[in-house]
């Protein structure tokens, strides 16, 4: 492959030459689960090894194929990606619009010392692009060069070829999860505390019908396995937690035991940040931080693939320093909340109590939820857009929801206000984002002042 | 504290921006639209009647009816609940009976916008304009609009979302 004369002066590179290999087993694994036992039962194990060695063989060459046809070269401000041997494609991904960068490396790469490099792009449902696999000196060299592009302070391209080695960093540790309290944490959650009852009732099973089968106690296994499998993936996904900041002032986050991942977020890409204080935590009073980034296909965040935790387990003055860190000026024990009106009871006889939403200089504050608490905080410099919608119950009883759109597929909700109060919430909202959006605000006389920092309801006579 | 200035418990403050209507023949466009599904929704219950006589699909039939006669009279009115205002900074729209939508669109959180003109739309001509952000959430369409407007406000949205474009 050849580069055009125009481009500046950087040939393209490939993947480490381990990565097939690497590719190849993963789907190795996947054809013998495939398989399965029964198969080598029927076909005995000569034949069994034939056939996956075939497969294997078949599997290596394609990922080899692919490995060759593979490259990637930054130019200008943009990292472009080709590959593929009958579709070609090749990607242009500007860096402008990069929000983070991760660094994964699963068990086998951890083994062979390589690392896969995600980039997070606005407008995918998928990640766009995960480079595997780089070898960790590669593919952090490239993720430095790839974030000093991003950044608009630091906005000359740089022309030189080939990965430079990023220069030490000195990074500020911010948190460190103990891996007790997770451990903890996940315990105290609904799944294992099934799990007694689950032993229990297997075994009065079991005593009462006097049949010790095979199967059955396979099955029985199976599904306590199911129940423990989100915990257990909790605990082995968030093992030895910490966050940092590097030197650029970006967040850095790092966990994993099987698969360890880190994760570089610039601060002004945090869409949002949600609390949540989940029942059987409050003994402890423990709550967990969520970090909402645009691209992270966020909507439906039951997926534990996502890479979004901001705290996983941590007290309240841990979640307030970090808080304060990646929203300055934002203290979680000065968040003033209004309640909705007494007649919003109607709808929420139990959690209205619970409900409320502030606006404070920097943030808009909702929470809600009776048992398990939430909260959710979004800088006015990142709504998309506000969105007042009344329903017919709600007509009826002059209330209306306002909504804060966020890139990150959560928003902030200001459930059941007074219509009134809406109206002026909606404004207030777009109003302050404006504000915020400016990069240097010139003095405006006609704006209302920002100083109110709870939000109190229009009197009405 | 005081509430900003423009903001009065008897005149809300979306009253007080100058809304513009969508075109009035949206509701003809809606009309032609609805008549034709209910035409082949009866034709589907005529036909089930013919082939096995039961109550039951008269029965439907005259539901399917007096469903069409509820909403078409609700048209005329959801369609002049369609309104929509450009201000310096934001687009709003506005619409909905059952349940009442506001948008409020920054022009600079813009990804892009879509003006897209049915079969029907276009016979009437009509044009429906959307505006997309990088929120999911957000909603801000404007249907119902004659071509030249449909064309004016492209154009001035994509122009303001240059001006104040930003990497999100």
């Amino acid at each position: 492959m050849t580069t055009t004369p125009g481009d500046i002066g950087e040939p393209r590179r490939r993947l480490h030459p381990l990565s097939p290999l690497l590719h190849g087993a993963k789907s190795i694994a996947v054809v013998v689960a495939a398989l399965s036992w029964n198969t080598l039962q029927e076909v005995g194990l000569g034949r069994f090894a034939l056939v996956v060695t075939v497969l294997a063989l078949g599997v290596v060459v394609l990922s080899v194929v692919n490995w060759l046809t593979t490259g990637y070269h930054v130019v200008g401000r943009e990292l472009r990606i080709s590959d593929g041997l009958l579709w070609r494609r090749n990607r242009a991904i500007p860096l402008e619009r990069l929000q983070a960068v991760e660094l994964r490396r699963p068990l086998l790469a951890q083994l062979t010392g390589l690392a896969e490099l995600r980039l997070e792009v606005v407008g995918g449902h998928k990640t766009e692009a995960p480079l595997a696999y780089l070898t960790v000196r590669d593919a952090a060299a490239l993720r430095e060069r790839l974030l000093a592009l991003a950044g608009r302070t630091t906005g000359t391209a740089q022309p030189d070829a080939g990965p430079r080695v990023a220069p030490p960093t000195l990074e500020q540790p911010l948190v460190r999860v103990s891996n007790r309290d997770l451990v903890t944490s996940q315990l105290l959650t609904p799944q294992a505390f099934f799990l007694p009852v689950g032993v229990a009732f297997v075994v009065i099973q079991f005593v009462v019908e006097a049949e010790w089968t095979f199967i059955g106690i396979a099955s029985t296994f199976t599904a306590m396995a199911g129940v423990l499998l989100h915990p257990a993936r909790r605990i082995l996904q968030d093992w030895d937690f910490r966050l940092a900041r590097d030197p650029g002032g970006r967040l850095v986050v790092r966990f994993g035991l099987l698969e360890t991942r880190s994760q570089v977020v610039p601060p002004h890409r945090v869409q949002s940040i949600g609390l949540t204080w989940p029942l059987l935590w409050r003994a402890q009073k423990w709550l967990h931080l969520r970090l909402d980034i645009a691209g992270y296909a966020g909507e439906h965040g039951s997926d534990s693939k996502q890479s979004d935790r901001l705290l996983p387990v941590g007290d309240f003055g841990t979640a307030r320093a970090l808080v304060w860190d990646v929203l300055p000026g934002v203290d979680l024990t000065t968040l003033a909340t209004s309640p909705p009106p007494a007649r919003a009871r109607w709808l929420h006889p139990f959690a209205l109590r619970y409900m409320g939403v502030g606006l404070t200089p920097e943030v808009f504050v909702s929470r809600w939820g009776l048992l398990t608490r939430e909260m959710t905080l979004v800088p006015y410099a990142r709504l998309q857009s506000v969105r007042v919608v009344q329903g017919p119950v709600q007509r009826l009883l002059g209330l209306a929801t306002v909504h804060a759109d966020t890139a990150g597929g959560r928003s902030g909700e200001a459930r059941d206000r007074d219509l009134a109060e809406a109206w002026a919430l909606a404004e207030q909202l777009a109003v302050r984002a404006r504000h915020a959006r400016r990069p240097a605000p010139p003095p405006v006389a006609s704006v209302p002042p920002l100083t109110p920092v709870t939000w109190q309801r229009p009197h009405r006579p | 504290m005081t509430p900003p200035p423009h903001v009065d418990a008897l005149t809300p403050w979306p009253a007080t921006v100058a809304w513009r209507p969508v075109s009035p023949k949206l509701i003809t466009v809606e009309l032609i639209a609805r008549s034709i599904v209910v035409l082949v929704l009866l034709a589907g219950l005529g036909v089930g009647w013919a082939l096995a006589p039961y109550w039951l699909w008269p029965a439907g039939m005259a539901l399917v009816v007096v469903y069409a006669i509820w909403r078409s009279i609700v048209t005329f009115r959801a369609v002049r609940a369609w309104g929509y205002a450009e201000r310096d900074q934001d687009l709003l729209v506005k619409h909905g009976l059952l349940i009442r939508r506001l948008s409020i669109v920054p022009y600079a959180r813009m990804q892009f916008v879509d003006v897209t003109a049915g079969p029907l739309e276009r016979a009437f001509g009509l044009a429906t304009v959307q505006l997309h952000t990088a929120a999911a959430a957000s909603d801000a369409k404007v249907p119902g609009l004659p071509p030249e407007e449909a064309a004016r406000l492209r154009d001035r949205l994509t122009a303001l979302g240059e001006d104040r474009a930003e990497g999100l």
